[in-house]
């Protein structure tokens, strides 16, 4: 038995992991060939012959399905998670298609959509980023997974993230690994000012006008208003911390003027234009530029997502190793807190030949089992929140196991099948509404043209 | 062809080309450069007009032909234009700044000085370096909290508070304007120094023999002399920059408040974003379309320089 599971080892340090598995049956069937023909089979080369035989068999019995996901990687890559399930049972045999990694995402995008559009089965099981997943659904690509996973079995993860990964009343895809947004605070700057963690968006301004004023720091909060992805990402989750929402529940209409949106946007205007507790320069900044300022020591607030805290421990990056807090975003009276969903969640093709064989290959990628391994060697927070309580992660990954609470409140971008048509308006109506000033009216009419959109 | 006559009747396998008349050789040996040519750049023109008249969409699974509705579409949608607008002034502004600049450089680097060959391969550094690097470096500079030139422009009195130039809609196009010219003018000024290189120096020392000064000689000889080239590099020149896209996708993507979408990067995020790719296609041809028009106006000015130099 070692000796089987040594061997794709080895095969798959020659041709990399992409083709492990045709290419293996090829050096096998010919070694095998070799050793037959030469009749001078020792020992252990019959010992090696055999083995190499039953292996070529069971593949050949084996349901054969592919797997598309971005790259992402860390003490392993996603290649060796398909190897490490392909040795785990003898039933199905996965081959890994790797698209660009996740910070090519446009590409990834495509990549999936070209394939997916063949409807030829290929590939089998994808992972999805949490917005595209209401497009697959409506386009047919994904295959609806209620009657796999009924409500029992939905109850081990987070309600955010399912709720992610439900179109139309329907599952269509299973929750994998997930970032959010969340509140970052300078421990040793907030202790001069109350040392609580404000709850409440008005007690933030409040604290960070305070300390601002006081000279112990430049900049009060820090946030993101490119027009970008990430704003509808910050819109989304201060929206919905007043009760508001972007779309009506049915999808077919824009709540974006209404009162609970209308009042959120208008505080992210006020940041820079009236409590001033924000640089202009937010208008400009996505992650990075916003992350900068904050390890070097400049800012007391920050929404960002999980990456800035490994960062922010570094002293090599970082002015603020040990005086870093995170919590979750504060809400307005009445809401509460919300966290902006990322993260990437598998499906199943809805035209893939090999359902059963698919079905495992889901079942297990986002199992306990292989949940704990991809938070551990890949440091991508587990979307069960039994795992959080999990000693091992505890210790390896403290910060992540702190999180629980910030993933509680996750909250999906709206879901449609028109997602990207939607975030591109968003996108350019609350950047206009952050420039001018005039929510109100700036909201109107984006509200008409995403109404427009998704009617 | 003399010598291909008298051999041809020479041998047996001469008499197939002599069977072939030599306009069918030329069509034979350029069918190859036809073919591939055809196939990077033409099919995919024609096949993009085409798909502008469909509805193509990779997410709804539509392909069908509707005509001109992408077109109607078009002229109603206020981003479209917005954008349009934003990538004539970027192309007009751009194009204008770098002639002159990049005039005034060739002039100077026409005369002779010491460690002349030194300055004019110096010159082309900036257009040598990958636009996206230009784009870094730019966002570096014009950086709102940390920029140089914030720093230069508090400390010298100018400013009283830190700009934040691309996150201001008022800034941001200058801005990206800014970046292109320093990156673009050794370009313009390298062709305007060729095309000084071919006036005859007997027409200026003619004139100073006359006694023209500096001013007078630039602006009745060389400048009228040097028209064709100065229209030629603009038409380069503007065309290349009605392009536009890394500056922008790299600075700004397009923000704040649509102040810097130009054509290229909405066509980019209909096409690729949204998968629209029968909408966007009519994006791309209205750009070919615009493109075409800006050409046609620089060909008929260089006719008339042409028509009337003769």
């Amino acid at each position: 038995m070692t000796d089987m599971k040594k061997r794709p080892t080895a095969d798959s340090k020659l041709v990399g992991h992409v083709t492990t598995m045709p290419v293996g049956h090829v050096t096998i069937a010919d070694r095998r060939q070799f050793l037959i023909g030469a009749g001078t089979m020792g020992a252990a080369a019959l010992a090696l012959g055999t083995g190499l035989g039953i292996r070529k068999a069971r593949a050949q019995s084996r349901a054969e399905i592919s797997f598309a996901s971005a790259a992402f990687f860390g003490k392993e890559t996603f290649g060796d998670l398909i190897k490490a399930f392909n040795e785990s049972q003898d039933r199905v045999l996965v081959k890994n298609i790797e698209l660009p990694p996740p910070s090519s995402s446009t590409e990834v995008y495509q990549g999936l959509v070209q394939q997916l559009a063949r409807r030829n089965g290929t590939p089998d099981v994808f992972s999805q980023d949490v917005i595209w997943i209401a497009g697959f659904a409506a386009a047919g690509w994904a295959l609806p997974l209620d009657e796999y996973f009924p409500a029992d079995k939905r109850s081990a993860y987070f309600t955010g993230t399912l709720d992610a990964c439900t179109y139309d009343g329907k599952l269509t895809a299973l929750p994998w690994f997930m970032d959010s947004g969340m509140f970052y605070y300078r421990k040793d700057v907030l202790e001069k000012h109350g040392g609580k963690v404000p709850e409440a968006w008005a007690d933030m301004a409040t604290i960070a006008a305070a300390a601002q004023k006081a000279g112990d720091i430049d900049f009060g909060y820090l946030w993101q208003g490119k027009q970008a992805e990430v704003l509808v990402c910050d819109a989304v989750e201060i929206i919905t911390s007043n009760n508001g929402a972007i779309l009506a529940p049915d999808g077919k209409s824009a709540l974006i003027n209404q009162k609970g949106a209308v009042e959120a946007i208008q505080f992210l205007y006020d940041t820079i234009a009236k409590t001033k507790i924000s640089p202009q320069d937010v208008l400009s900044w996505d992650e990075e530029p916003s992350r900068q300022p904050f390890t070097s020591g400049k800012a007391m607030f920050m929404r960002n997502w999980s990456y800035v805290w490994p960062i922010a421990q570094d002293a090599k990056t970082s002015q603020v190793v040990d005086k870093v807090g995170v919590a979750p975003l504060p809400s307005f009276p009445g809401g509460k807190s919300s966290a902006c969903l990322g993260g990437y969640q598998l499906g199943v093709n809805a035209n893939s030949k090999q359902r059963e064989a698919a079905i495992e290959l889901l079942t297990w990628l986002s199992s306990t089992e292989t949940q704990h391994r991809i938070a551990l060697n890949f440091g991508l927070a587990p979307t069960r929140p039994a795992l959080f309580e999990d000693a091992q992660i505890k210790k390896e990954q403290p910060f992540m196991a702190s999180l629980e609470k910030v993933f509680t409140g996750a909250t999906a971008r709206p879901k449609t099948a028109q997602y990207a048509k939607v975030t591109l308006a968003l996108q350019s109506g609350i950047s206009k509404a952050l420039v001018s000033g005039n929510v109100q009216a700036e909201m109107d009419a984006l509200a008409d043209q995403i109404t427009k959109i998704v009617a | 062809m003399t010598a291909a006559a008298t051999l041809s009747g020479a041998g047996r396998p001469r008499r197939l080309g002599k069977a072939l008349p030599s306009a069918l050789w030329a069509l034979i040996l350029l069918t190859p450069a036809f073919v591939s040519l055809a196939s990077v750049s033409f099919y995919p023109i024609v096949n993009g007009l085409y798909l502008s008249l469909t509805n193509t969409s990779l997410i709804t699974q539509e392909q069908d032909f509707t005509g001109f509705a992408n077109y109607a579409q078009l002229w109603g949608d206020a981003q479209f234009w917005n954008a349009w607008w934003h990538t004539m002034w970027f192309t007009f502004a751009s194009t204008v700044l770098e002639t002159v600049i990049g005039l005034g450089m060739a002039l100077i680097l026409f005369e002779a000085f010491k460690g002349r060959g030194l300055v004019r391969a110096a010159m082309l550094v900036p257009w040598a370096m990958p636009t996206v690097v230009t784009s870094k470096m730019f966002g570096w500079l014009f950086n709102g909290q940390n920029g140089i030139i914030n720093y230069i422009l508090l400390h010298a009195g100018l400013i009283d508070q830190n700009i934040n130039w691309y996150g201001s809609a008022d800034t941001a196009m200058t801005t990206i304007i800014i970046a292109d010219v320093w990156k673009t003018t050794p370009f313009m000024a390298l062709l305007l120094l060729t095309g000084l290189q071919t006036i005859p120096n007997s027409l200026v020392e003619a004139a100073r023999m006359d006694g023209a000064k500096g001013w007078i000689t630039f602006w009745y000889i060389r400048l009228p002399l040097l028209m064709p080239t100065l229209l030629i590099a603009g038409l380069f020149r503007a065309l290349d920059a009605f392009r536009v896209f890394d500056l922008v996708y790299v600075l700004t993507g397009g923000g704040p408040a649509d102040s810097t979408e130009t054509l290229s990067t909405l066509s980019y995020k209909v096409l690729f974003s949204t998968l629209q790719f029968g909408y966007g296609s009519a994006v791309s041809t209205a750009m070919f379309i615009t493109e075409g028009i800006i050409a046609l106006v620089f060909v008929l000015f260089l006719v008339r320089q042409i028509r009337r130099a003769q």
